[in-house]
């Protein structure tokens, strides 16, 4: 295997990236080798896609099992090898009849896409995928052309992930878009030809970055066409008394779906995670058995999902190896797998239903103890003039943007001291699971406005867009001209996405942490240091001071 | 006493230390800190404890020899439960770090709801939790097997389940009466339905590689079958296909049972085939392979060769003998998993 799509990817004198038995994550070689396998394939889908498309026949159902395979590679969400020797065959049907509906229409075409993934043949064993995985990998022409383009590649494929993964949230609540369809079909089409200029790939992210965002605008409009735009909410981190069922992960239509087939049953029903924001949509806070956000951010699952007592679902990233305490009253759904763990087809989810209901639940109250979420665009914007009016009175200085992921490693502090240190007038605007590490503290207000805004899951940057745009029309000045500073942690392949959409806008100045992905080479990081000015994280303090006095 | 140092190496690679005083055996010395090592009989019968000693000084109990051959034991694979360390011990272990068990071990208490005989010295034992307030959850892997504890004796007896996790209290055991077994005494003489037992589990970690996607040989000889039962009583309820024969022997065609749901199974799980081997059939038995199950996997796999798991269940005769076949044919040691019982 070789994989550094992640943040906590081996990093070592001899080289960046996971390259031995197992991953950083818990992924295997085997799962690792048929991912990029199967990637290779999908790519073969979207060559014929992408042609029949020109020929007026788009594929529609072909681009939506890419986005769902895609999913599947992103780290933390699917470690189970059959799955993979599943999707293969799949993948390899899908090519397969597009490849014939091709010849259909041009009888010449078998003279255009004569090798690759356009005419492979997935083997028929195990040793035999393993070894076609070898002609996949990431890194496949290191040798020849050098760290620099595979990292570049390495981006827009993980830029890619990350956008389907956002595309196939939408598709679960009824949304698509054939312009996005194509947008993916023409980036995969791209990287089948292996492709070898610095500049041109580059550019290519720069255009998924553009294509994410129509992604997360679609994404938006189906989390408030379904659920109402986010609302001004309390949410208890405290318990009820009753059975329990937990959801964690991204997927806002696997929650609807779950609370509307455990009304009136006695399961209180509690977020995890990424799923916090559910709290701030209308029609999700208006089942009574949604009672509360259990937990923190996905790494510290072990922990939260041993003790909970009751039935788990994960939805969608980020799942790490489940633990024997909690592996049977855990289920998967989507995208995710885990071998050995129970995974929910079609959305019943009786058999986790019928767990939690044999499971005992929380034997009493805890505490009440709210949080406030759902400052979605929405919510800010209308009371933009209040903002604008305390912008313009100096009572706010400054905003900061923290956003994105949390993750295990000690140097996400960073973010939680980037809060902490911001100064009295200063607003701090938060996206993702990184908030956990400071999200249930008092930060007071300003004017009556409260100086944390949660804006929701790290695709709401949707809406961080939205309302810095608005701002910057309101100050007539550029979105790079207001006192905004955006700290950004990552950790998986969505992050990269909204990376590169913030780039691909012209955002400037990007902290970007708690480190550097890995295959971002020391030239490609120089190169995006001097065409977007992006930084790295350091002494929070610092940055805080630094980013304050450039405003001003 | 002096005191020794306990370096166990999980099969994905995860450390465990814990001391052993000189006198005390490996699996003991884990339990003193409350840490369940994979074991079951705790008297070198059953080769549930198997594991491997890189290095060190030891000596090994009393085992039977069929649990651990003199090449393996000169080699360092040792049954811990056998182990006395003489000096720090490194001991790599076949199975996962999942498969061991933190905290101390309490009995639970099930009641008696189903008591059947099923064919010759065969018998179904149905349990359900007695309480059922707190917590139904019956948790478990497939393969993993439950002590049960005969009434007022504390003598306890290691079966495995042959039914799926389920979260409804329920517990299924095929048991083979053995003319001398206490446990089959208990069962002939005293057992009804209604009767409550002390239930100690789960442990074992005999089990489906759940992340291997080589075609799986299921080896049962007799009750033997219980975990593949459980194993594929759980591909069917989750959906999950994949390329399984089943190679279910017996010694005479009145010792086969379930029949009925081996073809239930086969119908959710067409990847699923299953031959039934009587080894001394009456001349006009025609329900499948005439011989034993060792013998059956060696025609298998000289008709079909592949890259296959083994899984093995059964007395010991016959799993030695099908590991032998199947290692004779090219299938690599670490791709045949198994387990046997006395």
């Amino acid at each position: 295997m070789f994989c550094y799509q992640c943040e906590q990817t081996t990093r070592s004198d001899a080289g960046n990236g996971c390259h031995t038995d197992k991953g950083v994550c818990g992924k295997d070689d085997t799962t690792a080798d048929l991912q990029d396998l199967m990637i290779y394939g999908l790519q073969g889908i979207a060559q014929y896609a992408k042609r029949l498309r020109q020929a007026g026949q788009p594929q529609t159902q072909a681009d939506e099992f890419i986005l769902y395979a895609l999913f599947t590679t992103l780290t933390n969400v699917n470690f189970n090898a059959n799955r993979f020797v599943q999707l293969i065959k799949e993948t390899a049907h899908w090519r397969d009849q597009l490849k014939t509906q091709y010849a259909a229409h041009d009888p010449e075409s078998t003279a255009v896409l004569t090798a690759g993934p356009a005419q492979w043949q997935p083997a028929a064993s195990l040793p035999g995928l393993l070894i076609q995985a070898k002609d996949a990998a990431i890194n496949l022409d290191l040798q020849d052309l050098g760290a620099d383009i595979i990292g570049l590649r390495a981006m827009l494929l993980y830029g890619v992930k990350g956008a389907a993964a956002y595309a196939y949230h939408a598709l679960m609540l009824g949304y698509r878009d054939e312009v996005i369809n194509a947008g993916f079909e023409d980036a995969l089409d791209f990287l089948a030809t292996h492709p070898s200029n610095a500049d041109e790939l580059l550019n290519w992210s720069l255009r998924i970055g553009e294509l994410n965002y129509k992604v997360m605008a679609m994404l938006d409009a189906a989390n408030t066409g379904n659920f109402g735009a986010q609302q001004i909410s309390s949410v208890n981190l405290g318990v009820v008394k009753g059975k329990a069922i937990l959801v964690s992960g991204h997927d806002m239509h696997d929650l609807a779906q779950l609370l509307e087939q455990t009304q009136g049953l006695g399961i209180n029903v509690y977020t995890h995670g990424e799923m916090l924001p559910a709290h701030a949509y209308p029609k999700l806070k208006a089942y009574p058995h949604l009672v509360g956000n259990y937990g923190s951010a996905w790494q510290n699952q072990h922990l939260e999902f041993a003790r909970f007592p009751g039935a788990i679902l994960m939805t969608s990233n980020c799942l790490i190896e489940p633990d024997n305490s909690y592996r049977q009253r855990l289920f998967t759904a989507g995208p995710v797998g885990w071998a050995g763990v129970r995974h929910i087809n079609d959305s019943d989810f009786s058999p986790l239903i019928e767990a939690a209901q044999a499971m005992p639940g929380f034997r009493e109250d805890s505490p009440e103890k709210l949080i406030t979420v759902g400052f979605g665009r929405d919510t800010v914007l209308s009371v933009a003039d209040k903002v604008i009016a305390a912008v313009k009175a100096g009572a706010i200085s400054h905003f900061f943007l923290v956003g994105g992921c949390d993750g295990a490693a000690p140097g996400r502090n960073y973010f939680t001291e980037v809060a902490e240190l911001a100064p009295a007038d200063t607003v701090i605007l938060t996206l993702g699971c990184g908030k956990y590490r400071f999200n249930s503290h008092d930060f007071g207000t300003i004017d009556g406005i409260p100086r944390l805004l949660d804006m929701g899951q790290c695709n709401d940057a949707y809406s961080a867009i939205q309302v810095a745009s608005a701002l910057a029309k309101a100050f007539d000045c550029g979105v790079n001209d207001l006192p905004l500073s955006l700290m950004i942690s990552w950790f998986e392949q969505k992050a990269v996405a909204v990376l590169l959409t913030l780039l691909s806008l012209g955002i400037r100045g990007i902290r970007l942490g708690p480190t550097v992905p890995a295959f971002l080479t020391p030239v490609l990081l120089a190169k995006l240091s001097e065409t977007f000015d992006l930084k790295t994280t350091g002494n929070a303090a610092e940055d805080i001071q630094s980013a304050m006095q450039m405003a001003a | 006493m002096p005191e020794y140092q306990i370096t166990l190496t999980s099969r994905d690679g995860r450390q465990l230390n814990f001391n052993c005083a000189a006198g005390c055996d490996v699996v003991s010395a884990a339990e003193q800190v409350n840490i369940k090592l994979p074991s079951l009989c705790r008297d070198g019968g059953c080769g549930a404890c198997l594991g491997h000693c890189d290095s060190g000084e030891y000596t090994l109990g009393q085992y039977s020899a069929g649990m651990l051959s003199t090449a393996a034991a000169a080699q360092g694979d040792v049954l811990l439960c056998k182990t006395y360390p003489q000096g720090d011990l490194q001991i790599s272990a076949p199975y996962d770090y999942a498969h061991i068990q933190f905290g101390r071990q309490q009995a639970r208490q099930a009641v008696i709801t189903g008591l059947a005989q099923i064919a010759h010295r065969t018998v179904q034992l149905n349990l359900s939790w007695l309480d059922q307030q707190a917590d139904k959850a019956v948790q478990f892997e497939p393969g993993q097997c439950m002590e049960l504890e005969i009434p007022d004796t504390g003598i306890r007896r290691a079966y495995s389940l042959a039914n799926t996790a389920n979260w409804r209290g329920e517990l299924e055991f095929l048991i083979r009466l053995q003319p001398e077994g206490q446990f089959s005494n208990y069962l002939r003489q005293q057992a009804a339905v209604g009767q409550v037992l002390n239930i100690y589990g789960p442990s074992g970690a005999f089990g489906l590689q759940p992340n291997n996607v080589n075609p799986a040989i299921l080896i049962a000889g007799g009750t033997g079958l219980a975990p593949f039962l459980s194993m594929l009583r759980r591909l069917a309820e989750w959906g999950e296909d994949r390329p399984i024969q089943l190679l279910f022997g017996v010694n005479q065609e009145n010792e086969l049972f379930y029949q009925d749901e081996l073809q239930r199974l086969q119908a959710k799980l067409p990847s699923l085939n299953i031959t039934y081997c009587v080894w001394k059939p009456q001349q006009d038995w025609s329900g499948g392979f005439a011989g034993t199950p060792a013998d059956a996997l060696q025609l298998y796999l000289a008709k079909h060769p592949d890259q296959y798991d083994i899984y093995l269940c059964g007395p010991p005769l016959l799993v030695t003998a099908a590991v032998q076949i199947a290692l004779a044919q090219g299938i690599a040691e670490e791709r045949v998993f198994s387990e046997k019982f006395g």
